[in-house]
């Protein structure tokens, strides 16, 4: 296990190959990023445009290295109990309850409140231990004696506080908790931690230092055609070259959203399913709604599919 | 190297390339595993730990490619390429000097004369009691390397701190500055000594050298330019910006159009990012009874953790009426653009243009380009005398039903009216109908009630008069408008 891990990261060709195995095509950056991260023990954080492999990255890392998949869905509100730990009030209190009887024998004998004080103290904080612990994903990823995959995603949906309280996860992988002290990861397997983000905002500097910085972009042809193969290898090449082609003209338009990686490889699978051997101007009419999202692209490309079509098939 | 790495670090934030010194100490560490020998991944590595967002990383690509290339030459004597090309030419110069044996008077020795020409030179030099550093420069020229004539340059350079060079009619300064630090002045006297004598030998080593040095010239001054480019390109562009900024706006002229567009742009993204933060108010307000109830779930129905109704700040919803008229169109072009830069935080924004009659612009501004938008605005409103009151009475039959008490209508003009009826009225029931009226004048205050100005008027129907003439003043209203709407 350990073994396994140390070599599957240990040269960049390692990566690729390692990923490529799980059907995750990844570039000189991407595998370059998985490489230092696990060396210096660093989050990477992810930006690019949705679509793009951001979270199928951690996914794809951690079946890689064959371990958890920890993942912290981010959304506006979400704060450390939900996100690091929680105490288990319920079953505090009904533990005081049962133990209500015994508490009176401990306290027996004990004259003024000052003693009953000091003989309660003696027990300790009980009910503040771990036992009453709800832990949370962060939490949860520290405590992985055999090291995680911590994916963190869309961190721009989070608020700035909460962000400001990933800051000590994220440089020492420890979290402070008033009760009970210090939680440490452990230190040869820390979490491999991977942020995603959109970009609907600028993450703060602080995170952003602390952090590697990967920039995943729009594939290019070749890419988005191994891509394709990977994930769809039912696509007879013919076709995958036109698709791609067709995919990658749509992106030089001026569109609301162009298609991402994941548009590409679901239209490959629908015109798999409608059994295409080539790709002509009516079936990419009526499948424009796979790879479009929006009416008022899929009317203003319409237009243009002929030309596109064409353009497909003579490239091929 | 780390120097090297430093010395990346300083041209990265010279090109505005935040990198703090955790990052440059996170850069050592990754090396330690990267190394320098692949330079696509010491350079994915760098990226990675320098350039933490996609414009960092345009500007990262062209910082790398222009600092580390120079590196190579300069560390010429270990690569294997470079050494290659310095051998290169000298063959290139031997087969020079073998087509034209006795070609021009001045005509260039064999490969081995030139050794024994600068030998017997040098002999005679120090009969001759020239100083040594003469010589120096002389034998490094013609007998160096070209990679060790690199270093010298490359040391004469950090000794003159030409890393601190900001704007460009230094370049010639510094071209000196390095060319005298390398013994300009002693191979110049030598020349001359050599010059006058009457030896042909001595008068033709003469020639050679002043052609080498020539060639040295163009060679630091080459060397100067990429260091202006990298260090103080953006030094003076700042400079530059800062000028620009304070400028009257309607002193600017045509040429300098683009690089206010770019300054817009990053005034603009400074204030998004500011602004962008929602604040809500917490711990204030009406009690949010079913939150509560559903929060306090877990504590058994305990109620100790109480939550509010809190209240989410509104984006300000903005109409902005511009006057295109000649004298203050230029105001209305930056005041758009500041506007339009901010589509991430007001997403509404309606303009409208006039001169004398009322026109929406808030279309063409979306789906055109700026220049394209604010051409074809003045040319549909441009003309024409400027007439508030009949731009007022158009606002009011056909926007007055939009205005609520949460839009903010900001005028900007110089309320020259030409002597035409004010119809102040109008504004006053704007006035009492939105949240808030601002009216940017580009006229000095002492100007606003002169001639036909009708400030008078306009002023006390409006919750804020401010001049406004530069783009200082523009990022300070915009500024405040987000700020009020918080």
């Amino acid at each position: 296990m350990t073994l396994d891990r140390d070599e599957h990261l240990a040269t960049i060709e390692a990566i690729h190959t390692g990923l490529a195995g799980l059907n995750y095509i990844s570039n000189e950056q991407i595998a370059t990023a998985v490489f230092l991260a696990y060396h210096l023990d660093k989050p990477v954080l992810i930006e690019g445009p949705p679509g793009v492999g951001k979270t199928e990255l951690a996914k794809s890392v951690a079946n890689m290295l064959g371990i958890t998949c920890i993942r912290l869905q981010c959304y506006e509100g979400l704060d450390e109990s939900k996100a690091i730990y929680e105490w288990k009030y319920g079953k505090q209190l009904l533990y005081t309850q049962v133990l209500k009887e015994t508490l009176g024998e401990i306290l027996d004998g004990a004259q003024g409140l000052t003693e009953s004080v000091a003989k309660l103290h003696e027990f300790g904080d009980v009910f503040f231990s771990e036992e009453f612990l709800e832990p949370r994903p962060l939490m949860k990823a520290l405590k992985e004696e055999a090291g995680c995959v911590l994916l963190i995603d869309e961190v721009d949906k989070s608020d700035h506080e909460f962000e400001s309280l990933l800051l000590e996860m994220l440089s020492d992988y420890q979290l402070s908790i008033p009760e009970i002290g210090t939680i440490k990861a452990n230190p040869d397997r820390k979490p491999l931690v991977f942020l995603t983000s959109n970009n609907t905002r600028e993450i703060s500097d602080a995170l952003k230092r602390r952090c590697l910085h990967l920039y995943i972009p729009f594939p290019d042809a070749d890419l988005e055609s191994q891509i394709v193969q990977a994930r769809v290898p039912e696509v007879p090449e013919e076709l995958r070259r036109q698709l791609v082609t067709f995919i990658q003209a749509l992106r030089e338009m001026d569109l609301k959203k162009v298609p991402a990686i994941s548009e590409t490889i679901d239209w490959a699978k629908a015109l798999i399913l409608l059994h295409t051997e080539s790709l002509d101007a009516e079936l990419v009419k009526q499948t424009l709604n796979v790879i479009l999202k929006f009416q008022e692209d899929i009317e203003s490309v319409s237009g243009e599919v002929q030309m596109l079509t064409n353009k497909a098939l003579k490239g091929s | 190297m780390e120097q090297t790495i430093v010395d990346f670090v300083k041209v990265l934030r010279t090109a505005e390339v935040k990198v703090s010194p955790a990052e440059t100490l996170d850069v050592m560490a990754a090396i330690e595993f990267v190394g320098y020998e692949d330079r696509a991944l010491f350079k994915n590595t760098l990226s990675m730990l320098l350039a933490k967002n996609p414009e960092e990383k345009d500007t990262f690509e062209t910082c790398f490619e222009k600092f580390f290339t120079f590196d190579d030459v300069m560390q010429a004597p270990v690569t294997g390429g470079s050494s290659d090309d310095a051998q290169d030419s000298d063959a290139f110069e031997d087969e020079n000097s073998g087509d034209n044996p006795q070609g021009q008077p001045g005509g260039k020795g064999s490969g081995q004369g030139s050794g024994n020409a600068s030998e017997a030179a040098d002999a005679e030099a120090s009969d001759e009691e020239t100083p040594s550093p003469t010589s120096a420069l002389g034998q490094l020229l013609l007998q160096g390397t070209r990679s060790d004539l690199m270093v010298s340059m490359a040391e004469a350079g950090r000794a003159v701190e030409v890393n601190q060079i900001v704007v460009f009619t230094q370049k010639g300064l510094y071209t000196r500055k390095i060319m005298d630090q390398m013994g300009l002045k002693g191979l110049q006297e030598e020349i001359t000594e050599r010059q006058e004598t009457a030896d042909r030998g001595e008068q033709r080593l003469a020639g050679k050298l002043k052609r080498a040095r020539d060639q040295l010239r163009d060679q630091v001054r080459d060397y100067v330019e990429k260091q202006f480019f990298l260090h103080a390109d953006e030094h003076g562009k700042q400079l530059r910006e800062e000028l620009l900024k304070k400028v009257k706006l309607s002193n600017l002229e045509k040429r300098n159009h683009k690089d206010v567009q770019e300054i817009v742009f990053k005034m603009a993204k400074k204030l998004v990012s500011i602004h962008s933060k929602r604040r809500k108010t917490h711990k204030r307000g009406q009690l949010d009874i079913r939150k509560t109830l559903r929060h306090n779930m877990q504590y058994d129905g305990v109620f100790f953790d109480l939550k509010w109704k809190s209240v989410k700040v509104d984006r300000p919803k903005v109409m902005c009426i511009c006057d295109v008229s000649g004298s203050v169109s230029n105001y209305s072009r930056f005041l758009l653009m500041f506007l339009y830069s901010l589509a991430e935080i007001i997403p509404k924004v309606r303009s409208f243009a006039f001169s004398s009659d009322l026109g929406e612009v808030t279309r063409l501004f979306q789906s055109s380009n700026l220049e394209d938008a604010m051409a074809k605005t003045m040319r549909d409103y441009g003309n024409g005398s400027t007439d508030y009151g009949q731009m007022l009475e158009d606002f009011k039959r056909n926007c007055m039903d939009d205005v609520d008490n949460k839009t903010t209508i900001i005028i900007l003009g110089d309320a020259r009216n030409n002597h035409g009826d004010p119809k102040a009225e109008i504004l006053r029931e704007m006035y009492e109908k939105s949240k808030r009226i601002i009216w940017l004048n580009p006229e000095p205050r002492s100007n606003w009630l002169v001639g036909d100005a009708e400030m008078k008027k306009y002023g006390p129907n409006c919750h804020q008069t401010e001049v406004c003439n530069s783009l200082t003043h523009l990022e300070r209203v915009v500024s405040n408008l987000l700020k009020y709407a918080a």
